[in-house]
Parts: C-alpha cells; sequence; structure tokens
C-alpha cells in the first residue's frame, strides 16, 4: 500500500515537531542571554555575526522568489512583502540591528566586515544561499522561513525583556527585537500556510520536513558557535549547565564545539 | 476570546480574536480584521494602522515610545498604533479611511 500524503494539519504538527526538537533556545549562548549573564562585548560580538545570517535575508527571499512557479501568486507576493518589510517597509532591520550593535560598543564598519563572522556563522549564510538557489522553492521556504525564521519570535520573546532589565538598553537600543517579535510572527505563520498549501506530495513533505530540521540545527550550530568561540572562556559551560534547561542529553553533541 | 469590533469606510466587521493577539499579526497571515485593517511596516513607523479606541482602552497597556512619537498630540483623542498592541479583553476601534 503507498503512503498516503499528511493532510494540513498532519504536517503542520510534524513541522512543529522537526523544529522543536533543535530550538536554538536551548543553545548556552542563548541560556547564558535570557540570564543576563552576557557582557555588552559579547553581545557586540553576536551582532557583528548575525549581521551576516540576516543581512541577506531579502537575497536569499529574491532567488526563491525568481524560482517560485508563476501560477503559485499568493507564495510569490508573501515573499515580495517579506523582502520589502525587511528593507524599505519601515527602518531597514539592519539598520536597527546596528544600532544595537552600537549601543554594545562595536561599529557600523565592525559589523559590516565579513571578516569578523566566525567560520560556522559563514556556513549559516552560506547553507541559506545553497537552499535558496538549488532546493525546491517550497521546499526553500520549509527551511528557510518555517525552519528559521518561525523560530525568532519565541527566542526574542525570552530575551528582549532581559535586554531592558538585566543588561539596561533603552527601548530604541532594542528596536530590533521588538520589531521582529511582530514581523517574524506574520512571516513564519505565512511560510507554514504556504508550505501547508503547496506540500501535497509523499515526497516534498519528507523534503520540506527534513530540511526544516536541518535548518533548525544549523542555527542551533550557528548559536553555539558563538558561544566556544566568544563567550565559554568566560562562563564555562558548567555555570550555563547549573543554570538550568539546557540542552537534553541526547543533543549535546549538537552543541559541542 | 477577546471580541474584537472594528468600524471602517462605514462598515462594521467583527470577530473573536485568541487571547493576547496583535491585529496586524492576525492581517498579515489573512485572518480577521484581514482585508479591513491597514497597516504597513509593522514596527510602528509609518503609522499607517492607526486607529481611534471606542470602548477596551482601558484594558491596553499605556502607549509606548513608537506611539509617542509617532502620534504625538492624537494619543489624547485616543489613537493608538495597532501593530504594538497585544488585545486581552474586547477591543472597538474605528481607522479612519
Amino acid at each position: 500500500m503507498s503512503q498516503q500524503p499528511m493532510n494540513p494539519d498532519e504536517l503542520r504538527t510534524a513541522l512543529e515537531t522537526a523544529i522543536r526538537g533543535k530550538s536554538a533556545n536551548k543553545a548556552p549562548f542563548s541560556i547564558a542571554w535570557a540570564s543576563g549573564q552576557l557582557s555588552r562585548a559579547h553581545l557586540a560580538r553576536w551582532a557583528e555575526n548575525h549581521y551576516h545570517y540576516v543581512g541577506p535575508f531579502a537575497d536569499y527571499l529574491a532567488c526563491i522568489y525568481a524560482r517560485m512557479p508563476d501560477r503559485y501568486t499568493e507564495a510569490k507576493d508573501f515573499l515580495l512583502q517579506n523582502m520589502f518589510e525587511e528593507e524599505i517597509g519601515g527602518d531597514r532591520h539592519t539598520d536597527l540591528l546596528i544600532r544595537f550593535a552600537e549601543a554594545c560598543g562595536t561599529t557600523r564598519e565592525r559589523v559590516e566586515d565579513p571578516d569578523n563572522m566566525t567560520a560556522t556563522t559563514r556556513g549559516l549564510q552560506s547553507w541559506c544561499y545553497s537552499v535558496a538557489m538549488r532546493e525546491d522553492p517550497i521546499v526553500a521556504v520549509a527551511g528557510l522561513v518555517v525552519g528559521l525564521e518561525s523560530q525568532v519570535p519565541s527566542i526574542y520573546r525570552k530575551q528582549t525583556p532581559t535586554l531592558r532589565s538585566k543588561y539596561g538598553f533603552t527601548d530604541e537600543e532594542v528596536e530590533f527585537f521588538d520589531l521582529h517579535i511582530v514581523s517574524d510572527e506574520i512571516h513564519g505563520e505565512r511560510g507554514y500556510q504556504i508550505v501547508l498549501e503547496h506540500a501535497r506530495t509523499v515526497e516534498l513533505q519528507q523534503r520540506c520536513l527534513k530540511i526544516c530540521e536541518i535548518g533548525a540545527q544549523m542555527r542551533l550550530l550557528y548559536t553555539t558557535a558563538l558561544y566556544w568561540d566568544y563567550v565559554a572562556k568566560d562562563i564555562p559551560m558548567s555555570e550555563i549547565e547549573a543554570i538550568g534547561g539546557g540542552v537534553p542529553r541526547d543533543e549535546r553533541h549538537l552543541v559541542q564545539a | 476570546m477577546p471580541k474584537v469590533t472594528l468600524h471602517k469606510g462605514g462598515a462594521v466587521f467583527e470577530d473573536e480574536v485568541a487571547d493576547n493577539s496583535n491585529l496586524v499579526v492576525r492581517a498579515g497571515i489573512r485572518k480577521f480584521p484581514y482585508p479591513n485593517l491597514a497597516y504597513r511596516c509593522g514596527m510602528g513607523k509609518c503609522a499607517t494602522c492607526s486607529s481611534r479606541i471606542l470602548s477596551g482602552a482601558e484594558h491596553l497597556p499605556p502607549p509606548n515610545w513608537k506611539e509617542k512619537k509617532m502620534l504625538g498630540e492624537r494619543l489624547e483623542d485616543g489613537y493608538r498604533l495597532i501593530c504594538q498592541l497585544w488585545i486581552t479583553h474586547d477591543l472597538e476601534l474605528a481607522q479612519d479611511e
């Protein structure tokens, strides 16, 4: 008997499960951030790396847009809207990231300089370009929008109050995080809608699930590398684990250097 | 679940939304109040979503810095930036054409 494709509700649950297993919230850098243990210098290094991951997001989307079949009008319009909002809907999102970086003590020049990202960040950026340019466009939406972008609201919802209360940043300095709670919630959910509507074969659904899993894993690896490259010398892993909510034993191989 | 009533262009649109909903997020994902709520940037910078609160304002948080910056004296007339609000109680609002 041939396998039947999942209905949209089943597929959504499967996608959420694929992402949840490797949530970046579990990375030691994220745990240290949420508990207020990072210094502004650590956060500056994060911003210098994060710029090279999210900065080209409209590029990634543009590649998917160009390859999305013309008959998927709603999906194409969503990608265009997402690009518009990243770049010119209000303030350019990367400008807000640079504002935060400057408040952490680094400079626009350092943030924009690709020599200041880690090899792992370069790997994440390359993976995003590769997915956008080579995968089936529905699979690419699943990987980049559902697998990566849809995680952002839950991450920033946890981290943003801490930036004000524990790190002492002003509302304007953390605007980058506030706006993503709204815009990425829209983008993530619209991404789900596109995947649920167009991934209607078993083969395509399995590819979407796999790429979500890989995408979430890539983000976890990226965030974890930030810990090992910049933070571990100041805050040992034993302290991170003592905070609680650490990485489950069966996923620890993902966060080892 | 909070009930939201939107007055727009002489018509009234009404529906229930999940607790702690943001109406711009909902419109962005093509749910009520889509397509009747005008919005653009979703980040408190364009004021396209600004609306006058007719009832339920007492349950909303105080205006944040973006609302103060964008709306100024219009806050005194009951205007709020809808993209900045998470709804937890019934709300009635009117959006200018």
